[in-house]
């Protein structure tokens, strides 16, 4: 490794530092949550630093195995600001539960380490490592309550079908290589390339290497039908953990996409693109039908991400293809989904704080009257899921949308579809407004106090939910050139 | 901007409520009065700004008045461009005064949740004006949708029974018909993107119309993004057979609800008519207009039948929206000047007389918590001011000469006559079915013997109190001033009917 490799590794390996210094305090000072959380900001801090300072440069290391360019940055920062948010909302819930702190911010931060690792890398075996390291961790912050039978049963149907995916997915992988001789993402675009062009022979060994790697990722992000582990995964964990589950993971799946779909097998882009038509019609469509249904808000979430999910491959599905929009509408509806849900989240997580409260549609009734602090901010995020002006939300459908219309044929279709099922949503969003806001509770629930960081956390989540809705210009043009270095 | 002042007034006249709002919402919460006073306080400080515009207002000019344009996303091209033509002006101050008459009559109905009310009603009132000034289509999508969290929140809080299912059943009906709406409007904007190769002004209405009016939007698209459109302001009018939500929300919502759901909310979809659909796709508009007059004709005389055997007041009320909303529909896609002129001023008219029904019938259902028709009964020997004010708006909803209702009806029927004469007689027919309706109904609860009902009431059923006199008094001054002189709104609309009508090819 020589030092220019060091210096463009460097968010990563001070990624890496951070879990492990913050190990190291909670050794050094066992207990005690506020150094291990100091440790944890300063690091993330710290760590956004590096990537603002060594991004955009399109600087390679370890013989072209990664690369940063501006997508890597956006990501990066996006990550971080996830990990942070995790973090924040986070002690109050383990706290009371006496679940430790410090470990969960060293386990999470790992995860995100590993999701930093997918954003730049430029080789498909980096790729699949940082999938792992990005997924490993996810498995022991959904089974963190480990006294809690749903979380383990959770933790073991996540960890049983996510080891199955990436086992799905390495053998897609591998065909991929035998086929083109190279594990560099630009070599394989290139011989991709030419067999598209006729110039080496189509083999039916890569249309298999092809679809295990679409079931792969299907798996990742939670696409329908492969998309079963989701609702368990997402009710067992701590509340806490399935914010970050729903939102980490899943946009650094995207990025694996992006990386792996949108360069390496870009010009197989015809063949995989009716995949990702049919897959997004299928997951918005059955996430949100499904969702209706659901009582536990929890598990409302959990299937709704799945229709979120469904949205964002609408994008793919506008750059697929060949409109740039539909990348860059996927990276803002990732940036936007991750504040909106993130703050869902925190909201359960803070009602959910006393051990023992549940997370179904009763909890929330009354919310206004009790907390209406909590009530108003939930109400935000919820209309921001749903779509409705001026949040993020909304900005990011519209982005989607145009992107999908522009694309033309099928995809306008699918655009369609996606806003009638955004009408769909709001049945079951808005339920959860009826509860908080016009009925009131069969048994009274104590009011809770929550701490700072909660507040701190809920307050930047509301602030970037409006911001990201009134104000789009500063993120329009971050997504702009992150989705330049792709186009 | 306006020649008469450098203020920001369609910015203050827009979002004045929204301050409102925002100070209510940081007004100590045990002083329900204090709440109350503020919203009123800024409900009446916009009213007089919008009237302040009015008389700077320059009728002889064409185009908008009073324009502020802030670049807002320019990678798209979308703007913060609000201004006001003639239409815009008449629909903003009916706007601002209904929404202070309204917040004036909820002083008493509304007990709980005060402050909760009062915010939501200064936001509702700030996406109602919005949609009316937005001369950029995403800004126009932002207020659109707006308006619909404030209600949805109005009538699932405060209403009545059944109000959480009206409530939902409101949002989504809007919720499609806006989202479809808005692929529309994408669409839109990215064929002008793509045209002129530019996302600059590809949101701008103006400059919209404009490439419509090359010929840029016919065909198949235009085609498809109309109805698109029309679905959704079809929604909103409401047109049969999208009136479902209407009579659900209505007899639900809380009675200053029912006032601005009727009074502005319903305008919203015969505003989107005249000002977007229609310009943008002309082509498309004459080829659904046959689609659009029959069921306009259908929601006109459904409207009025249905009406007819409503043992509910409020209901009857509410489906005699439909059918008074229906001749704003015809006299828009007839495409003749008389009948655009007729469909906007029924579309103030119904929003006058409406809202103040709907004031009325809220001040008896305050006294007797029931509004069914049958068990009232000689109501005019006991609260005789109520019966007289009553009386008068029924009159004028029927049509009588010499009240605004009459002259709205009439163009709209001259127009539609020039055009279609079969619509028109068919029209001119449910006339006679309404009178019928509002009369026998005026007839049961005002006059004869005072029925067992009310005699038990005693002396809980006293005459109207002074602060819902002047809830309905400014409605029925106007209601008098714009039958005598219906000139004062024909002539500031004179430029926005050009407008239309050029656009929709219409040779004058």
């Amino acid at each position: 490794m020589s030092f220019a490799d060091a210096v463009t590794l460097a968010p990563f390996i001070a990624a890496v530092l951070v879990a492990a210094a913050i190990i190291l305090v909670d050794f050094a000072l066992p207990g005690r949550k506020v150094p291990a959380l100091a440790a944890a900001f300063i690091g993330l801090g710290v760590t956004a630093l590096l990537v603002v300072m060594t991004g955009q440069s399109g600087a390679t290391a370890f013989n072209g195995s990664y690369r940063v360019d501006a997508l890597t940055t956006f990501l990066d920062i996006l990550f971080i600001c996830i990990a942070a948010l995790t973090i924040a909302f986070a002690p109050d819930y383990l706290e009371e539960r006496g679940l430790p702190v410090a470990e969960f911010a060293a386990v999470l931060v790992f995860a995100m380490s590993g999701a930093m690792l997918i954003a730049g890398s430029a080789d498909l075996l980096v790729l699949f490592l940082g999938l792992e390291l990005m997924v490993l961790p996810g498995y022991v912050l959904a089974g963190y309550h480990k006294n809690d039978g749903f979380s383990t049963e959770g933790a073991i149907k996540y960890f049983l079908l996510g080891s199955f995916s990436s086992a799905i997915f390495l053998f897609g992988l591998a065909f991929v290589w035998g086929l083109t001789g190279t594990t560099r993402i630009d070599g394989v675009a290139s011989v991709l390339t030419q067999i598209v062009t006729g110039k080496a022979p189509l083999s039916p060994a890569l249309g298999m290497g092809l679809a295990f790697l679409t079931t792969g990722v299907a798996f990742k992000i939670a696409a329908v039908p492969f998309h079963y582990w989701t609702p368990d995964a997402y009710q067992g964990s701590p509340t806490p953990v399935t914010g970050y589950l729903s939102v980490g993971p899943k946009i650094g799946a995207f990025a694996l996409i992006i990386r792996l779909f949108a360069t390496a097998l870009g010009p197989l882009a015809p063949e995989w693109n009716i995949v990702i038509i049919v897959l997004a019609a299928l997951t918005m469509t059955l996430g949100n039908l499904v969702a209706l249904t659901q009582d536990n808000v929890k598990r409302m979430l959990a299937y709704s991400s799945i229709a979120h999910t469904g949205y964002m491959l609408v994008g793919f599905a506008a750059f697929g293809a060949g409109k740039i929009q539909g990348l860059e509408g996927l990276l803002y509806y990732g940036a936007a989904y991750s504040f909106m849900n993130l703050g869902a989240f925190a909201v359960i997580a803070a009602i959910q704080k006393r051990p023992g409260v549940t997370s179904n549609l009763s909890t929330f009734a009354g919310l206004m009257r009790r907390e209406p602090a909590l009530g108003v901010l939930m109400a935000l995020f919820l209309l921001s899921l749903t779509g409705i002006p001026p949040t993020a939300g909304f900005f990011g459908k519209f982005y989607v949308i145009l992107a999908a219309v522009q694309a033309g044929g099928w995809i306008t279709a699918l655009a369609l579809l996606a806003v009638l099922n955004a009408a769909v949503a709001a049945f079951y969003y808005l339920r959860v407004v009826v509860y908080m806001f016009m009925r009131e509770p069969d048994t009274e629930i104590p009011v809770s106090r929550h701490g700072r960081l909660v507040w701190a956390g809920l307050a930047v989540s509301t602030v970037l939910t409006l911001a990201l809705g009134l104000f789009p210009g500063v993120l329009l043009d971050l997504v702009n050139t992150a989705a330049k270095a792709i186009g | 901007m306006n020649s008469i002042s450098g203020l920001p007034l369609t910015t203050i006249v827009t979002f004045l409520p929204a301050l409102g709002a925002l100070v209510v919402a940081f007004s100590p919460g045990s002083k329900p009065n204090m709440a109350r006073w503020l919203a009123l306080g800024f409900a009446l400080v916009t009213w007089v700004v919008s009237l302040a515009m009015l008389a700077g207002f320059v009728a002889t000019q064409g185009g908008t008045q009073y324009n502020e344009a802030y670049a807002w996303v320019p990678a798209f091209g979308i703007s913060y461009h609000v201004g006001l033509d003639g239409l815009s002006m008449v629909l903003v101050v009916l706007t601002t005064t209904l929404s202070w008459i309204s917040i004036l009559a909820s002083f008493l109905p509304i007990q709980t949740r005060v402050k909760e009310y009062m915010i939501s009603f200064l936001m509702l009132e700030v996406g109602m004006t919005g949609v009316f000034v937005a001369q950029d289509l995403f800004l126009f999508y932002i207020f659109w949708e707006l308006v619909l969290v404030p209600m949805y929140l109005i009538i699932g809080i405060w209403g009545g029974k059944n109000r959480i299912y009206a409530t939902i059943k409101f949002v989504l009906y809007t919720l499609v018909g806006s989202l479809l709406m808005l692929v529309a409007i994408l669409a839109t904007a990215f064929t002008y993107a793509q045209t002129t190769g530019s996302w600059d002004g590809a949101f701008d209405v103006q400059k919209l119309i404009a490439f419509a009016g090359q010929g840029h939007l016919n065909g198949t698209f235009g085609f498809f993004a109309f109805g698109a459109f029309a679905l959704a302001f079809a929604i909103k009018v409401p047109m049969f057979p999208f009136h479902t939500w209407l009579p659900d929300a209505h007899v639900e919502a809380p009675t200053a609800g029912s006032v601005i759901l009727a009074g502005v909310l319903l305008k919203l979809g015969g505003y989107g008519f005249i000002r977007f659909a229609i310009p943008l796709f002309p082509e498309a508009a004459h080829t659904w207009a046959p689609v659009i007059i029959v069921l306009s004709l259908i929601g006109i005389i459904y409207g009025a039948i249905v009406a007819l055997v409503q043992p509910d007041l409020k209901k009857l009320v509410a489906y005699s929206s439909v059918s008074h909303m229906g001749f704003v529909t015809l006299g828009i896609f007839v495409f003749q000047e008389q009948g655009l002129q007729g469909a906007i001023l029924q579309m103030v008219n119904h929003g006058l007389i409406t809202g103040a029904l709907f004031l009325l019938v809220g001040v008896i259902y305050e006294r007797t918590h029931d509004r069914t028709i049958a068990k009232m009964g000689g109501l005019g020997g006991v609260v005789p001011v109520y019966s007289a004010a009553l009386g008068f708006f029924v009159f004028a909803s029927v049509g009588l000469p010499g009240l605004s209702g009459f002259v709205g009806e009439f163009l709209t029927l001259v127009g539609t006559f020039k055009a279609i004469p079969a619509a028109a007689v068919v029209a001119t027919f449910v006339m006679i079915l309404a009178a019928g309706y509002l009369l026998w109904m005026f007839q049961r609860v005002a006059f004869g013997e005072l029925s067992d009902f009310l005699k038990g009431l005693g002396h809980h059923l006293t005459d109207m109190k002074p602060i819902e006199a002047m809830t309905v008094v400014p409605l029925g001054a106007l209601v008098v001033i714009f039958g005598l002189f219906p000139g004062l709104i024909l002539n500031l609309i004179q430029g926005s009917v050009q407008v239309m009508l050029v656009a929709a090819g219409v040779k004058l």
